[in-house]
């Protein structure tokens, strides 16, 4: 009788995917410190937004190695990291954590696990400006991050920092007009697409986790 | 005095809008200190810190890219920058394409589509570090004229522009990630008095406070506070999110925690103008500061015409 079949994982149970660690390590850059993390916890006593942290850095690179795809790429803890640094240059084994953060958040969004996140949303409208203008329209990301929450709940962003936006326009820091663009727009989506198409490449040749 | 020397200048996109005054004011000053800004032509938006999120590494670090490409194609000066986040990109992205051979070969791959190339062989320097270095205190001091005597200042620093580069030989060797000192020397150059003042590399936030400030509030309150109780006049800082998010959330920081702070918050560049006895809106662009800092227009007037 075959033993595997009587031991499959019950519903509900958390998924291990002991390939993900090693994707990490290959694919996230900085990903490869991971395996000398020794678990000492600077990073997360150093980080300054630690308490709104579900999971903070140390238990989440523990969780990557152990295969933990799914809640890690589901923490919060890749969303609210706020890129001070702290952690980065107080680690001493030297692991580029905030870096590391940031390639999972990437991850995360490519993988479809963070469609609703704040932060993903920002990232929409300010890489639109981006990639249309070449630049960022402070205003324009500001109004397409709070409508993609829907009409009603734009308008009532846009209305709650309304005085701030007034004052901005007072002291002639919102700058009014047709937004600013590089001249070289079209060549700047070339190396984009060019760039988009690499990583696409690369990550089609190294495998996904 | 040696001649003024040259540098390319990326200004990055907060200098068209939510940091012109420290744009203003750093062009202002910057020829007084011998340094010649030349423009990177037709520069892009460097990623700053959440480009990569929808975008992907390798498109945000080709940003940068881009910029160095042209930058270089204008010459091998120094590319100066004075924001906090076209620092961080565009001096990490160039140590990448100086050190790992394979972020050389996949960004230029990307490059390749627009006909540019870039070796790696320029140097991203922050602006502050070049006025510490380069410039140094006593150039400084010899400009000033007209000395801010009797304000009382609290150096906020913030992140990015010492973390995580500044201590490391790469990012100029110039100050410690923690305890740093140059915008104090900044701040007594200008004849201001320098508080001790504890969350000097504190983090506001940064981008989170821009678009979940619910989360982020209290961090910006402690720099606030900590500056009003140590009797600053102003709080002086040389990040461009960093001086927007500190002055635009005060309203939001007393409505939720019931405070009453209006503190002035300036970068250190509108202090240099307004020491050096230059306009107070033409130069040190006090005008665009949404508190309006008082004392230093005060200060301002008394400037021998």
């Amino acid at each position: 009788m075959d033993a595997t079949a009587t031991t499959a994982a019950p519903a509900g149970a958390r998924t291990y995917d002991l390939n993900f660690a090693r994707w990490v390590y290959r694919n996230v850059e900085g990903g490869d410190r991971i395996s000398l993390c020794m678990q000492c916890g600077m990073c997360s006593g150093s980080c300054p937004i630690g308490t709104a942290m579900d999971q903070g850095p140390r238990k989440l690179f523990m969780m990557i190695r152990a295969g933990m795809k799914e809640a890690v790429l589901t923490s919060n803890t890749i969303w609210n990291c706020t890129q001070c640094y702290n952690c980065v240059v107080r680690c001493p084994r030297q692991i580029p954590v905030t870096n590391i953060l940031q390639g999972l958040a990437t991850v995360a969004v490519q993988e479809g696990y963070a469609p609703k996140q704040p932060t993903a949303r920002f990232s929409k409208a300010f890489w639109f400006s981006v990639t249309r203008f070449g630049r960022t329209d402070e205003r324009l990301v500001t109004a397409f991050y709070y409508f993609s929450y829907g009409l009603m709940e734009g308008v009532r962003r846009g209305l709650q920092n309304l005085p701030i936006a007034l004052r901005m326009v007072k002291s002639r820091r919102m700058h009014l007009g047709a937004p600013h663009r590089v001249k070289g727009a079209a060549d700047l989506r070339a190396v984009l697409a060019k760039a988009e198409e690499i990583e696409a490449r690369d990550a089609g040749r190294e495998g996904r986790p | 005095m040696s001649e003024g020397k040259k540098y390319t200048f990326y200004p990055g996109c907060s200098s068209q809008a939510s940091a012109t005054h420290l744009d203003k004011s750093l062009r202002a000053v910057a020829p007084k200190l011998g340094i010649e800004l030349e423009e990177i032509d037709d520069w892009n938006c460097c990623g700053a810190s959440v480009g990569h999120v929808e975008g992907g590494t390798l498109p945000q670090a080709a940003l940068s890219g881009r910029n160095l490409a042209k930058a270089r194609q204008q010459g091998s000066n120094d590319v100066l920058t004075a924001c906090a986040a076209c620092y961080l990109n565009t001096h990490g992205v160039n140590e990448k394409i100086k050190n790992d051979v394979r972020t050389k070969k996949r960004v230029n791959e990307a490059l390749g589509a627009a006909g540019l190339a870039y070796e790696g062989d320029l140097k991203v320097r922050h602006a502050c570090e070049v006025l510490v270095n380069d410039v140094g205190m006593e150039k400084i001091k010899q400009q000033v004229t007209n000395p801010l005597t009797g304000l009382k200042v609290a150096g906020y620093v913030g992140c990015q522009t010492v973390r995580p580069f500044a201590a490391t030989d790469a990012g100029g060797d110039y100050d410690t990630y923690d305890q740093p000192e140059f915008l104090d020397d900044f701040v007594e150059a200008c004849g201001a008095e320098a508080l001790d003042y504890d969350p000097k590399t504190s983090c506001c936030g940064g981008s989170v406070s821009v678009h979940s400030p619910d989360k982020t509030l209290h961090l910006i309150k402690k720099i606030v506070e900590a500056a009003v109780n140590a009797g600053a006049d102003v709080i002086a800082t040389p990040c461009p999110l960093c001086q927007q998010n500190v002055e635009m959330y005060q309203d939001a920081i007393n409505k939720k925690f019931g405070t009453n702070f209006n503190i002035p918050v300036v970068f250190y560049s509108q202090l240099m103008a307004v020491a050096f006895g230059m306009d107070a809106n033409k130069d040190a662009a006090l005008d665009r500061n949404m508190i309006e800092p008082l004392k230093l227009v005060e200060l301002a007037k008394k400037t021998p015409k």
